[in-house]
């Protein structure tokens, strides 16, 4: 799967998890650009990602996330 | 990570006179159906119905009494009602971990409870968290 792919169906599960139509993700966009991205539903957000990849993160990964871009490049690294 | 998938938890509850009344004095939903044995019975019910979300009690409690380990907070709930419940129904609850994420500390369980003759009054899925 290519990264520009995954990041489509990463907006999708994020419009579908903060039931915000608008969302347009990028590499770089942050929790601070994301309304309603807290860290209640970053819980809900790693779980459908995990799920819609059928992966699994470790805390230390999650923790180093800077941006939607690593979090992608996470998702990349785990051979899906 | 205390839970694994298909670790399996089983109880069972009672729907007394307390809890009922202790329900309509706390929320007031007097609605016929649940307070006018006519009424039920004229919509179709055995006797007046218990509140659905009796059942939601029961599930809280299960999840902050029952669990391994207190630490624990519900994330979200689901609940589908099969069918009726009725006072001083015995209802057999089982919940099964269908889901572990370890990356942040939540697990996910199907739930469903059944009455005496083993049919299905309720069922759901819950996701908690661990603190």
């Amino acid at each position: 799967m290519q990264k520009e792919e995954i990041l489509r169906s990463v907006n999708n599960i994020f419009i579908d998890t903060l039931d915000n139509e608008e969302i347009i993700l990028t590499y770089d966009t942050t929790a601070d650009d994301v309304e309603d991205w807290d860290s209640l539903n970053h819980i809900q957000l790693v779980v459908a990602v995990e799920k819609k990849f059928k992966i699994r993160f470790t805390s230390q990964e999650i923790l180093g996330w800077n941006n939607v871009g690593e979090m992608i490049d996470c998702i990349l690294k785990k051979d899906i | 990570m205390i839970f694994k998938v298909d670790d399996k938890f089983e109880r069972s509850f009672i729907v007394s006179n307390k809890i009922y009344e202790g329900f309509l004095s706390i929320f007031n939903d007097n609605n016929p159906l649940h307070t006018d044995q006519q009424f039920a019975i004229m919509n179709g019910f055995r006797e007046k119905v218990m509140h659905g979300n009796i059942l939601n009690g029961f599930v809280s409690y299960f999840i902050g009494e029952c669990l391994p380990i207190k630490n624990v907070i519900i994330h979200k709930q689901e609940i589908k009602f099969n069918n009726p419940v009725y006072l001083n129904d015995n209802l057999f609850f089982e919940a099964i971990v269908t889901d572990v994420f370890e990356s942040v500390n939540a697990v996910e369980f199907k739930f469903n409870f059944k009455n005496e003759a083993l049919k299905m009054v309720a069922k759901g899925e819950i996701q908690i968290g661990i603190l």
